[in-house]
């Protein structure tokens, strides 16, 4: 080739490469249209909750297959999706399985992702506490799309910000963690307790709840001990909890990736565990790579998750054996984990929603979201959760005991029974307070809803004893 | 590896040096200085216990004098955490030292060690929770081990040899090639471990799991000073840092092998032109410095736990260590690590706690504040070699 | 015309088709494509110019950027946003004038920038590079740990509290758009010809032979202190940008992972040529979105991992192949051409990556 051949080919061809990507960026663009209801199902495939991807995605294909009529493409594999679910009228289509990472950064490139490029009206997610708040944030600029919260435990969501296109089906991080406080008041004795909680947003929701709870019947907590959220050694931060003379109890709310390491670290620090001088939050039910440390507590009592793991009753039943026949690999133990459940509960809520509202999107859908949704591991209420003014659920909730389960490992039983929390916490959480942080909520004696209204469960049965 | 520079170049009079600094270079050492011993007087006799109103005296011990069993538990925490941190940081400062290699993939190497030694013990013991820790016993402790130091050495060494070796002498090059590297085998590592998991629980994610240290080591130690009883597996953890530290010296300092590393290091090509195959070298000093990251991450997934991010944290603690002490150089790594140690574990323990804002969650920074500080001064760290 | 002329005629020739592209682009392109990825790589090229910049004609390879944006998007959300009742809750929540808040910003991130670069000026390659990804480090925990300016929930609403002139950037992400493009021409000039002046110059000889530059009375740590600021300054000027683009800042956007994926633009690019940083960020960025989408979920065919796997293979095959990234084999193509007698060309800035010792 000439040099002013080769000079042309080298001038045509970088434009041409231009002309070709513009015209591919403009066809890129353009999505699929229709009259499908395009859906986002939002959880964690990476970071300290990535295990739970395929655990929020059978939740939600389950609930479309029990209430719109939709066929699983893969019973093994739940992230392969679902065909023919429909609702209202028209087709359900999940534009996507979104993976976040426990990072608002993350969330936020797969809201964009789904909900503006892939055009998804209803997002069933986020998964965890800060995803939504960035979620909720992003979604108060944009009233048309909806955002169906999953399992994220934050109180800013729905109380804080607020925004009327985001709801929530179940409890936050500190309704989960009702009436373990009075419990261990009472069955254990506890007078005086420290506690140890991650130092950032879900840590201090979920203390709050036990704060709130252990010091509105007169417990008092000495100490808070605040270890950053990714420490390496957590030796020094466990010393700074008084010795196991000087308190009578432990909550543990230290997650994630922690709560092996801390409780490790108590261990060579201050010798054995105790179960009945350790309590904390849900973290406590995941300690499934720690086997050195996790079969020591067994017997402490440890809050919720808004789940009922072994409760009787035909509503449950019949969930398990929905789901049991969708996705025959996984267990009743799958099914009552929060990550499942509560994807499950969203999307039957948005089914419901969109039966309303005759399968429009938009501010008509979130006027027709149920705001009294049937729950089967809800008794109140005649079974069923309702929403409160900020669309944020009242749910009973269901402190457990950690036991000896099939096969040596850790499981959890009901042991107590919490009616009707609200978030508010009977008032003490407010819109104007400050969110749940290192001092907040402060130790105060006050009467909760359900102070004194705790019963006994047993064997998966409420019974009308009230825990004194 | 050379003399610690500092050493030995004490020729010209002190007044004389302080002179050569002039007001520039004057107050900000004596800032520095003052900074340093305002902090040792603050731990040792100015602190508080712990009363109802908290001031800026205020701190959860008090001062050493006020405690001396809580100090000499930081002490002994510090230098715990320091022999875990030359552990894994001794094996960035060989690499780099003799190869001026930056191995960014280092903190990959430590994920993948990590879950290595912990799928071997499971496999051993059997998953689930039906294990105590007695039963752990020192053989399923040890296996695990070197199985990990075994395949991440291996490891270490196919990248080097597939990646690192016909670039030789491009820094930076190579700093971005083990970028690129650590990316792709973190990522890797997250999607395929951990994958024995109890029965119901998910595999893979990265998710956290920890493995257990041999059941003998759970028990506290009488260390017959002022009534501090103190955890044998830290200890343990102590021992393995001196004696990593000392089998090194051994090596690098009394055997043919570690000569003929030094050698390289001082002069890599008068090295190959006396005819020792300074490639076999290279080769054999990654595979060690791979090794010893295992050897790291299989003490701490004993420790503490192995997940994703740890690949993260570990880089930048050897990182920091390496830093302040001074790269390619042994004592430097001691040196690193013990500062490192000692400001994790005082800063938490010390730093006032007037009132829950303030401020033993500042520890974290603090350490890097120390690793700046450490550089304003000496900008190739405290023991490091012109380059 | 010689070969050098030739192509920078070519150059200029699609300078001008792409500077024709985005000024209709709005009209031209769906609005995701024009805010999230175009926008995105204007606000994202203009901090990797100031990774470039400071490699191609400083010689020093700094990973420092990232979070030196963070530091003017949280002084901007702190200072910006304010108490409201169902609004935001993090940060201190000054509510200062928002056109004053950026001005503060940015001369905050300049000066912590100078400070971070007297304390790194004596250290060169390796060690600078390791030093100023401690930076980084440092700001995250910062922010992250220092929870009255943050914490690890993000600061919100930054978008709303805009100057004037920006309009309502929540709603009308056009204007957003105009103005980064318009920031973004202004660093590219800006940088053009800061390099000409007797400061550029003095700063390639810094990056080439400090000692002889010194030996010539140069001071060259403060030069290279200098020249940090003026990085600083455009990655300010970047963070402030992304700051009103996302509306929403969490340590996320300043920790490691975001460090090393401006590191991975600038090196995609070409950390040789300023030009690199802005084609970087726009194969960065339209990769990450085309290989997420096409991603199964659950991972990769045969390998697992996810899209981070994909664009570390794509991260090495460049630096093996090409250390100059993109713009270096478009650079290397010409030299090709040259066989029988092209003229010289200028030398190209070579920088520190991949062809010194």
């Amino acid at each position: 080739m000439s040099r002013r051949t080769v000079g042309k080919w080298k001038l045509v061809l970088p434009l041409a490469a231009l002309a070709l990507g513009t015209s591919l960026l403009a066809t890129s663009a353009l999505g699929a249209s229709g009259g499908a209801v395009k859906v986002a199902v939002v959880t964690d495939c990476k970071g300290a909750f990535g295990g739970a991807y395929e655990v929020g995605a059978a939740g939600a294909n389950i609930a479309l297959a029990q209430f719109a009529g939709g066929k699983v493409k893969n019973n093994k594999k739940p992230s392969a999706g679902i065909s023919g679910a429909k609702a209202g009228g028209k087709a359900i289509q999940i534009v996507g399985y979104g993976c976040g990472d426990d990072t608002p950064a993350t969330i936020l490139k797969e809201t964009r992702r789904l909900m503006q490029q892939a055009g998804a009206d209803v997002m069933v997610g986020p998964l965890s506490g800060d995803e939504a708040v960035a979620v909720a944030n992003w979604a108060k600029a944009r009233p048309t799309k909806t955002v169906i919260i999953g399992t994220a435990g934050s109180q800013d969501p729905t109380l804080q910000i607020a925004p009327k296109n985001v709801f929530r089906y179940h409890g936050d991080g500190a309704q989960w963690n009702a009436g373990i406080g009075e419990i261990v008041y009472k069955k254990l004795g506890w007078r005086k307790a420290a506690i140890i909680m991650d130092d950032y947003s879900f840590g201090w929701t979920s203390a709050a709840g036990i704060i709130a709870d252990f010091c509105a019947i007169g417990g008092q907590i000495t100490k808070r001990v605040f270890p950053p959220l990714n420490t390496t050694d957590y030796s020094s931060y466990v010393r700074q909890l008084p010795p196991p003379g000087q308190v009578d109890g432990y909550f543990w709310v230290v997650g994630g990736t922690g709560t092996g390491p801390a409780l490790k670290a108590f261990e060579q620090a201050y010798g054995q565990i105790k179960p009945t001088q350790h309590s904390g939050n849900l973290f406590l039910w995941f300690l499934t790579g720690f086997q050195d440390v996790a079969p020591r507590l067994i017997g402490s009592y440890v809050g919720g998750f808004g789940t009922a793991p072994g409760l009787k009753g035909k509503a449950v039943n019949q969930y398990h054996a929905f789901a049991k026949k969708t996705y025959p690999g996984l267990t009743n133990a799958n099914f009552d984990d929060g990550f499942l459940y509560n994807y499950y509960q969203a999307t039957k809520a948005l089914v419901d929603g969109l039966n309303k509202s005759g399968g429009a999107v938009g501010v008509r859908l979130q006027r027709a979201l149920p705001r009294t949704l049937s729950a089967p591991f809800n008794i109140s209420n005649g079974g069923n959760v309702k929403l409160d003014a900020n669309r944020q659920a009242i749910q009973d909730q269901w402190p457990v005991q950690i036991v000896k389960g099939p096969g040596g490992t850790p499981a959890v039983t009901l042991t107590g029974y919490v009616p009707n929390v609200d978030q508010t916490f009977g008032g003490l959480f407010k819109k104007s307070s400050p969110p749940p942080g290192r001092t907040q909520p402060p130790c105060v004696k006050k009467k909760l809803p359900w102070q004194g209204k705790i019963r006994e469960v047993k064997n998966g049965v409420v019974t009308n004893t009230v825990i004194k | 590896m050379k003399l610690p520079r500092g050493l030995g170049t004490f020729d010209r009079p002190v007044a004389e040096r302080i002179r050569a600094w002039g007001v520039m270079g004057t107050v900000p050492r004596v800032v520095a200085a003052g900074l340093v011993l305002f902090s040792l007087l603050y731990v040792i006799v100015i602190a508080d216990p712990v009363v109802d109103v908290g001031s800026w005296r205020t701190t959860n011990f008090g001062s050493a004098i006020d405690n001396p069993g809580a100090f000499l538990f930081t002490l002994l925490d510090a230098l715990t955490f320091a022999g875990l941190l030359f552990i894994v940081a001794s094996g960035f400062s060989l690499i780099f030292g003799l190869m001026r290699v930056v191995n960014m993939a280092h903190g990959s190497f430590y994920l993948l060690g990590g879950y290595i030694a912990y799928e071997i013990q499971q496999s051993m013991t059997g998953v689930g929770f039906s294990v105590q820790p007695n039963e752990v016993n020192t053989w399923e402790w040890v296996l695990p081990l070197l199985v990990a130091m075994g395949a991440v050495a291996l490891f270490g060494l196919a990248i080097q040899q597939l990646l690192l070796r016909w670039n030789q002498g491009q820094d930076l090059r190579q700093a971005l090639i083990t970028i690129a590297v650590s990316v792709i085998v973190a990522d890797q590592v997250i999607a395929h471990f951990p994958r024995h998991v109890p029965a119901g629980t998910k595999p893979f994610g990265g998710n956290a799991v920890g493995i257990g240290w041999p059941g003998w080591t759970n028990r506290l130690v009488d260390m017959h000073i002022w009534g501090v009883q103190y955890s044998l597996a830290r200890l343990v953890m102590l021992a393995l840092g001196a004696a990593v530290g000392v089998a090194l010296w051994l090596w690098l300092y009394r055997t043919r092998t570690g000569m003929v590393i030094r050698a390289g290091v001082d002069d890599r090509q008068m090295t190959s032109a006396l005819g020792i195959n300074i490639q076999v070298t290279f080769a054999i000093a990654f595979a060690v410095g791979a090794a010893l990251v295992a050897l790291g991450a299989t003490v701490g997934t004993s420790q503490g736990n192995i997940s994703q991010g740890q690949d993260g944290v570990w880089l930048l603690n050897s990182l920091v260590v390496v830093i302040i002490g001074g790269m390619g150089s042994l004592i430097g790594a001691v040196a690193g690590s013990l500062l490192f140690g000692l400001v994790t574990a005082f800063s938490t323990a010390y730093l006032p706690t007037a009132g829950a804002d303030c401020c033993t969650q500042y520890s974290p920074v603090l350490t890097f504040v120390l690793m700046a500080l450490v550089l304003a001064f000496r900008p190739r760290g405290l023991f490091g070699r012109a380059a | 015309m010689s070969l050098y002329e030739r192509k920078t005629t070519v150059e200029r020739a699609i300078g001008v088709a792409v500077l024709v592209f985005v000024l209709f682009a709005p009209q031209l392109v769906s609005g995701f494509w024009m805010d999230t990825v175009l926008t995105q790589t204007f606000i994202l090229g203009i901090g990797a110019a100031s990774l470039v910049f400071l490699s191609a004609y400083g010689g020093m390879i700094s990973l420092a950027q990232a979070g030196l944006m963070g530091i003017a998007g949280y002084a901007l959300g702190n200072m910006v946003t304010e108490r409201v009742e169902g609004g935001e809750t993090k940060g201190l929540l000054l509510g200062w004038d928002p056109t004053l808040s950026v001005v503060l910003a940015v001369l905050l991130t300049v000066g912590i920038g100078i400070l971070f670069g007297a304390v790194a000026s004596r250290s060169f390659g390796i060690y600078f590079l390791m030093l100023t990804l401690t930076y980084s480090v440092i700001v995250f925990l910062f922010v992250s740990q220092v929870t009255q300016v943050g914490g690890f929930s993000p600061i919100a609403g930054i978008d709303r509290y805009t100057p004037g002139f920006m309009g309502d950037v929540v709603n009308d992400r056009q204007r957003l758009y105009y103005v980064s493009l318009a920031v973004a021409l202004v660093v590219y000039a800006l940088i053009r010809y800061l390099v000409r002046t007797p400061f550029g110059i003095a700063l390639e000889g810094i990056r080439d032979e400090p000692v002889r530059l010194a030996s010539l009375g140069y001071n060259v740590t403060l030069h290279r202190t200098l020249a940090f600021g003026i990085g600083s300054l455009i990655a300010g000027v970047a963070g402030v940008l992304f700051a009103w683009w996302s509306g929403q800042l969490s340590p996320s956007d300043i920790g490691l992972q975001a460090t090393i994926q401006l590191l991975v633009i600038a090196v995609i690019g070409g950390l040789t040529r300023i030009e690199g940083a802005w084609l970087g960020a726009f194969a960065y960025i339209w990769i990450s979105n085309e290989v997420t989408n096409r991603i199964p979920e659950g991972g990769l065919w045969l390998i697992g991992g996810s899209f981070n796997t994909v664009i570390g293979l794509a991260f090495l095959a460049i630096v093996i192949a090409s250390p100059d990234g993109l713009m270096g084999l478009w650079d290397r193509i010409w030299n090709g051409l040259r066989g029988r007698g092209g003229t010289g060309e200028p030398a190209v800035a070579t920088g520190s990556a991949g062809s010194q010792a």
